[in-house]
């Protein structure tokens, strides 16, 4: 039991998925043909990898892992906040982007991302933000003439 | 006399004013890059390379190659003044360049290293010169055995020397290899692992991974780690002279450290990094005064510094002869290469000498602009380095997002983007090493394409590959590899025993 909760640790538990993930290689690999050695089909150099690579070493990795007394706390120590934080300004600047037009979007981007950095006050993100987008709005459409959506702006 | 012709035309090549400017930008950025603790050179070539897609592929590469290089003058600035290393190759500076700073040597450790550094530079290009040429003359004999063999030398040093967890490594190759295969495969225009995507059936391309990987990566651990911010002191201009002694005790370490440097880059892992290692523990056991090491001697600043530079010198051959890159920033500018469709390999000196005269020129005007950019602007970089990384990463992160997507107007390559930056994250908390993964899958086409060719000379009889010699030395400097790697720690544990019985 206890071995299986020590499976739920993160990165045993990604080592596990590249298991799985190299058994699901294994099969499709084969689905897609192997061929003959002397005749390799599509199939064969993905079954490789996932037999000789991705299985044998995941294996190894978690046995390591599930041997060792070292166990870590779950959350705390990857700053999952921030992280969210960020990824979702990410996912804002990918979402908006093709409605509002780049520059809208990398203007509020840079905005989230001062405040998710931590910069004092709002002048200094609000010039940050101002600055960037000016320069991205100049280096793509001045310089490297690359049309951009420009969304609601164009 | 050839050469010689050649490169007198790749200066006039250079000579233009997009060349110098490519060069300049890059060697300010790289230099820059280099200072500044957290973005290192692989994540900035990254997210260089869309900008560099408008220009001719000479200039790519000058620009990328200036970046790398320029991070190597400017890793030793900050790990000499703050004992901060601005990037990985410059971890061991900080051991006696700091020490040297605290005796008030810091102006004379920071000219002797830009000159060092200019030397050691010189050193590796005229040795990439030479040995180039010749050895991609050889690599054409090169078939397919012979790749795959040198193929599995490279990933087997590669995931011993990236990280100490070889496992993990070897995983890492493992999993590059399968993400290079998704998508249609050119030899049988077979879909793979695309699972109905339209989006899948060209792959997952390489930019978008290695701009996740090494630029989100490095700017969401930014965003959570705290920095103490360093104090700097004002340097001087008349500081940087350095004594007669500090000058004679530098001039063998910085011809040593060239050497061996240059040597080190042929090496597959981060070879600019293994070079400092070597260089600082030849000096420290050649030293008539070892003692002084760790107490701010010269020669453990001037010959590691000396040897990551001509490192990246030589860490262009495998890349520029064979098509093969040994380090993650060659694994980019391969990918960069790639994209303006010139493949880098044995036949680059045939069909297009210009770019590699032109790149060699270039690399000699950018080494003599690196070393009169960096003496008398050392103080400006010095104070770069009291800057917040977390005030640069809000530009840095829209300058990924708006670069990726400019590639090819794809908003799914910036989804593979922010996906790859979050795996990466994590996967460097958990120790997994991302250089092997990254040429992975930049190697992953040509693995493939050399296993199946090999099997249908051989029809499928693979023990034949020990027929050619030189797939069977490959083979064999790669065994013996592996059982010095296993046998080094009872090897080791031997010797001291032994050591302990005789004292």
């Amino acid at each position: 039991m206890k071995k299986i909760l020590k499976l739920l640790q993160p990165e045993l538990f990604f080592t596990f998925l590249l298991m799985v993930l190299s058994i699901v290689i294994i099969i499709v690999s084969l689905r897609y043909g192997f061929g003959a050695l002397r005749r390799p089909g599509p199939g064969l150099y993905p079954f490789f990898i996932g037999v000789f690579l991705i299985l044998p070493f995941s294996i190894i990795l978690l046995i390591l892992g599930l041997k060792s007394k070292k166990s870590e706390p779950i959350f705390e120590k990857y700053g999952l906040r921030k992280i969210l934080l960020m990824i979702l300004t990410f996912i804002l600047w990918i979402i908006a982007m093709p409605y509002l037009g780049y520059v809208i979007v990398t203007f509020v981007a840079t905005y989230c991302f001062c405040k998710v950095m931590k910069l004092e006050g709002w002048l200094k993100p609000l010039a940050m933000s101002v600055g960037t987008a000016l320069f991205i709005y100049l280096l793509f459409d001045y310089w490297l003439y690359i049309d951009l959506p420009r969304g609601i702006l164009g | 006399m050839e050469g010689l012709d050649l490169l007198f035309k790749g200066f006039a090549n250079s000579l233009t004013m997009v060349n110098l400017l490519a060069c300049f930008i890059g060697a300010l950025v790289g230099t820059i890059v280099g200072v500044l603790p957290g973005l290192g050179p692989t994540a900035t070539m990254a997210l260089m390379l869309p900008f560099t897609l408008r220009y001719s592929p000479e200039t790519g590469l000058i620009m990328m190659a200036g970046v790398w290089f320029g991070s190597q003058y400017g890793g030793s600035t900050t790990s000499i003044l703050v004992n901060i290393p601005g990037e990985a190759a410059s971890v061991v500076t900080c051991i006696d360049g700091y020490q040297m700073t605290k005796k008030g040597r810091a102006g004379a450790a920071l000219a002797l290293v830009a000159i060092g550094s200019f030397i050691a530079g010189t050193i590796g290009i005229i040795g990439l010169q030479f040995f180039a040429p010749i050895l991609g003359n050889a690599a054409l004999s090169f078939g397919p055995p012979e790749y795959l063999a040198f193929m599995v030398f490279a990933f087997i040093l590669l995931s011993n020397l990236s990280s100490d967890a070889p496992l993990k490594g070897f995983l890492m190759v493992g999993l590059g290899l399968f993400i290079s295969s998704i998508g249609i495969n050119p030899l049988d225009s077979y879909p793979r692992f695309t699972f109905g995507s339209n989006k899948l059936m060209l792959g997952i391309e390489f930019l978008p991974l290695a701009m996740g990987f090494f630029g989100i990566t490095e700017i969401l651990n930014i965003a959570v780690e705290t920095y103490a911010l360093p104090m700097v002191k004002k340097l001087r201009l008349k500081e940087l002279y350095p004594n007669k002694e500090e000058i004679k005790r530098s001039i063998s370490p910085t011809f040593r450290g060239s050497i061996l440097g240059f040597f080190c880059g042929l090496l597959p892992g981060p070879c600019t990094v293994i070079s400092t290692f070597i260089s600082y523990s030849i000096e420290k056991s050649l030293s008539k005064t070892p003692q002084e090491f760790g107490k701010g001697a010269v020669e453990g600043v001037v010959g590691p510094e000396s040897a990551n530079n001509s490192a990246v010198m030589g860490s262009m051959i495998p890349l520029l002869t064979l098509g093969i890159p040994f380090a993650a920033p060659s694994a980019v500018m391969l990918a960069g290469l790639r994209m303006h469709h010139v493949e880098p390999g044995p036949l680059l000196f045939q069909t297009n000498p210009d770019i590699f005269w032109t790149f060699i020129a270039a690399m000699y005007l950018g080494n003599l602009m690196l070393l009169i950019l960096n003496l008398p602007l050392v103080g400006f970089f010095g104070r770069i380095a009291t800057l917040r990384p977390q005030m640069l990463m809000p530009f840095i992160s829209v300058i990924c997002l708006v670069g990726v997507y400019s590639v090819r107007n794809s908003i799914f390559d910036v989804w593979v983007m922010i996906i790859a930056g979050l795996i990466g994250y994590f996967l460097r908390k958990w120790n997994f090493p991302i250089a092997p993964f990254i040429i992975g899958v930049v190697l992953g086409p040509m693995t493939e394409n050399s296993i199946r060719q090999t099997l249908m000379m051989f029809r499928g009889d693979m023990t034949r590959i020990l027929d050619r010699p030189i797939a069977l030395a490959f083979l064999s400097v790669t065994l013996a590899f592996i059982i010095l790697r296993i046998s080094y720690p009872f090897l080791r544990r031997r010797f001291m025993e032994k050591k302990c019985s005789t004292s």
